[in-house]
């Protein structure tokens, strides 16, 4: 007989196990993509700040410090008590978390100066209302930044990505393409700005360890990278061991 | 769970001031006692574990 979960159970599993792994992460606690999201926040001294799906907090942790308050908002409730205490180690007072789903934001409207978010629109059940939800409570002339893995532009290699994802993790939805981002955050009321892009090296049994991926599933992941197209593992830069490269993009929006 | 009023336990008095229903947008009602936050609205009562406010329908109590 096959359980019944809806997604957000499935993502508050995948991730309430699992959240010390992403608070000691180093693709999640560096990288050029956090040091550029952390420099939107530079010239904000005054802001109250929003990290959208905040996982291990790193945005949070390294925003804090320059701002006037931040939120760290996630769905899963062991994700937000590891980044509550990290931020008391921290001494970062001005860090407070707060439990929910994206798609329904328990915040008044126009809230925040500045809502961030990493490596989270990928688990989001329903993008479009997640972006509208960030766009409602930003304050007219607020600023969006939203990281996240890029879909690569094409079927096949697009196609590739999101099996390889989601087999790793179940709570994969999609990564949305760089096209699918700027047409979705001007549907949610954004004027894009800039998009900065990245390639992101994952090392292959830290990436599958961190998830807890089962065997069959990282079994049928490295069946896949070996039975592709070279175009693909060539795109992917997919080495022996089964490390491979993705592109992450910043997209940097204002509410208009 | 305890009821002290160490910073662990009780909800953020800043939070407390943008924090609203998730269901209608509306305003909530902190209940320090029974440790909720009440939409009246939407007839809701958003319990509060450890500090961290639940607000999901799912998980909220129903008002009669």
């Amino acid at each position: 007989m096959l359980d019944t979960k809806n997604h957000e159970a499935l993502v508050g599993d995948q991730f309430g196990a699992r959240a010390n792994a992403y608070l000691t992460s180093a693709v999640h606690a560096q990288g050029r993509d956090l040091e550029a999201l952390v420099a939107l926040a530079g010239n904000h001294r005054n802001a109250r700040v929003l990290d959208l799906g905040c996982g291990g907090g790193h945005v949070a942790f390294n925003v804090a410090p320059h701002v006037r308050e931040v939120v760290a908002y996630d769905l899963s409730t062991e994700m937000l008590d590891v980044v509550a205490g990290a931020a008391k180690e921290r001494g970062l007072t001005n860090l407070k978390t707060q439990q929910g789903v994206v798609e329904n934001l328990p915040f008044a409207d126009g809230s925040f100066d500045l809502v961030l978010s990493r490596y989270s629109a990928h688990h989001w059940r329903d993008f479009d209302a997640a972006l509208r939800e960030a766009a409602r409570v930003l304050k007219p002339g607020g600023i969006a930044g939203f990281v996240d893995s890029v879909a690569p532009p094409t079927p096949l290699l697009d196609t590739y990505y999101q099996t390889i994802e989601m087999l790793r993790d179940c709570s994969h939805v999609r990564s949305y393409s760089r096209a699918e981002w700027e047409t979705a955050m001007a549907r949610a009321g954004f004027l894009p700005q800039v998009s900065v892009q990245f390639r992101v090296h994952l090392v292959f049994n830290v990436w599958i360890e961190r998830m807890r991926t089962p065997k069959v599933q990282v079994d049928a992941i490295r069946a896949l990278q070996t039975s592709v197209a070279t175009s693909v593992t060539r795109y992917f830069e997919t080495e022996s061991d089964g490390s491979f490269a993705i592109d992450v993009a910043l997209f940097q929006a204002v509410k208009g | 769970m305890t009821t002290s009023d160490s910073p662990a336990d009780s909800v953020d008095p800043k939070l407390l001031e943008i924090l609203v229903c998730p269901v209608t947008k509306g305003p909530l009602e902190y209940d320090a006692a029974r440790q909720e936050l009440i939409s009246r609205a939407a007839r809701l009562a958003y319990p509060i574990r450890d500090g961290i406010p639940i607000m999901l329908p799912e998980e909220a109590r129903r008002l009669d």
